[in-house]
């Protein structure tokens, strides 16, 4: 491991005319700076613009969640007009302490979207994946599942065992073959 | 004892206060004839930092400093959602400084006083221009400083300030640079650099200075005191030299804690 290029927050890396500034690295009048701890990695491009400079981090920073990134989360809470949901992994990192999102009930759906029922689509307790569309309000994330790939990932039925989706609308349980509605997200 | 429970009667015989002088203070000489003081330092030197960082394992960084007497252990949460709710672009900064009961010579109450909320204050700003908050929207950076033991209020308010910056890097969250903080003492005309509490009880003023190194700027001034406008120029070059052997100890902390991750 070589440990000449671990950097820390504020190190000199180069001059900003000499590379492309990445994640953890920032500008500053003509020098180019690290912003975190990590590991220095010089990135060589491929159209021909300059190399792009990265600090990796070693420790990840607690994820928080950014438009258009793909959050994995639990509903926590439905009421006729959107569903509450717990974001807990943003991308690929965990969040040290969950958000809030909310689905409204226009964005679960992409066709026939006014006519969508929460309660057929979510449950509370389910995962699901959803798609960040917006900041928000000062309580929660807007999030959406209008998409084939987004929506509910994991569901229990009601006896308690897990669902399989035979349907994007349905899922099964695997105990009592009964037919539950879900939004469900189309597996991989 | 009479019926009248409005006034607060004093001692029907009055007696002149008995004023005991206390001579030991002056007796205690700070520095000797070449000008090494108690412990051994030159006026300019400050006392040997030790730096950890990893201390609390819930949270996102923490860091624990040891100059000599002085400890303070610092934890940091975040990036997290604001509760309070309120919209806005950049992101939150929370700091609390807490000294615990057994911290001080005198014994502390427990609940947060009004010196505890003003050095919270003064830590948000010394450390709030060196982190990027503008990449964190709606969340909020929680800093929370443990006081265990307190040898000397301004030198543990610079190392707090310094232990809190090196928790924050630890955590992984983006800054401009480190913030390193020092603080110098003025005595009989002399420039006591991170002094300890005998040589603070007898200071006439006293300077903290927080300066990003590599940046070269210093993000927090704070004076108390009566000085002559050239002392104090003085210190503040003498606390920008500290601070930058102070940047090293912290950026070894740094590494070293990096290198044990990867082994």
């Amino acid at each position: 491991m070589n440990t000449k290029n671990i950097v820390t927050p504020g190190q000199r890396l180069g001059f900003a005319q000499d590379y492309v500034s990445g994640p953890g690295t920032y500008v500053r009048g003509n020098l180019l700076y690290a912003s975190v701890v990590g590991m220095k990695r010089v990135t060589k491009q491929t159209t021909g613009e300059s190399p792009m400079l990265t600090v990796s981090r070693e420790k990840q920073q607690s994820a928080i969640p950014e438009v258009y990134s793909i959050i994995t989360g639990k509903v926590i809470r439905i009421t006729p007009k959107e569903a509450v949901v717990s974001i807990m992994v943003v991308g690929n990192s965990p969040c040290k302490e969950d958000f809030q999102g909310i689905i409204r009930q226009q964005d679960i759906r992409a066709t026939e979207r006014d006519k969508v029922k929460i309660y057929n689509s979510f449950r509370p307790g389910d995962i699901i994946r959803a798609e960040v569309i917006s900041l928000g309000d000062a309580r929660s994330y807007y999030l959406s599942t209008a998409k084939n790939e987004l929506g509910v990932i994991y569901a229990q039925s009601i006896e308690g065992a897990a669902m399989i989706p035979i349907s994007w609308q349905e899922m099964q349980c695997t105990k009592t073959k009964t037919t539950e509605f879900r939004k469900c997200a189309k597996p991989f | 004892m009479s019926g009248d429970r409005r006034r607060i009667q004093g001692p029907e015989v009055t007696v002149a206060p008995i004023i005991i002088k206390s001579t030991d203070r002056e007796k205690i000489q700070l520095k000797d004839i070449n000008g090494q003081r108690r412990d051994g330092r030159n006026l300019e030197d400050i006392r040997p930092i030790f730096l950890k960082t990893g201390l609390i394992s819930q949270a996102n960084g923490s860091a624990y400093i040891e100059l000599r007497r002085t400890k303070i252990a610092c934890g940091v949460y975040g990036p997290r959602q604001t509760k309070i709710p309120s919209f806005s672009g950049r992101g939150n900064l929370n700091c609390e400084i807490k000294f615990t009961p057994f911290s001080c010579l005198k014994r502390r109450q427990p609940y947060r006083d009004a010196q505890e909320k003003e050095l919270s204050q003064l830590v948000y700003e010394a450390l709030a221009p060196s982190i990027r908050l503008d990449l964190l929207p709606k969340s909020t950076i929680d800093i929370y400083i443990s006081v265990l033991e307190n040898d000397g209020m301004a030198s543990c308010f610079a190392a707090a300030i310094t232990c809190a910056s090196v928790a924050v890097a630890d955590a992984g969250i983006e800054m401009l640079d480190q913030v390193a903080a020092c603080s110098a003492s003025y005595i009989d005309g002399d420039i006591y650099m991170d002094s300890d509490l005998v040589e603070e009880q007898r200071e006439s003023g006293s300077l903290i200075l927080s300066y990003m190194p590599s940046l070269n700027e210093v993000t927090h001034i704070l004076q108390s005191g009566k000085v002559e406008v050239s002392l104090t120029t003085q210190a503040i070059e003498q606390c920008t030299d500290a601070c930058s052997k102070i940047y090293s100890v912290m950026n070894h902390s740094l590494l070293e804690s990096v290198k044990n991750k990867i082994q």
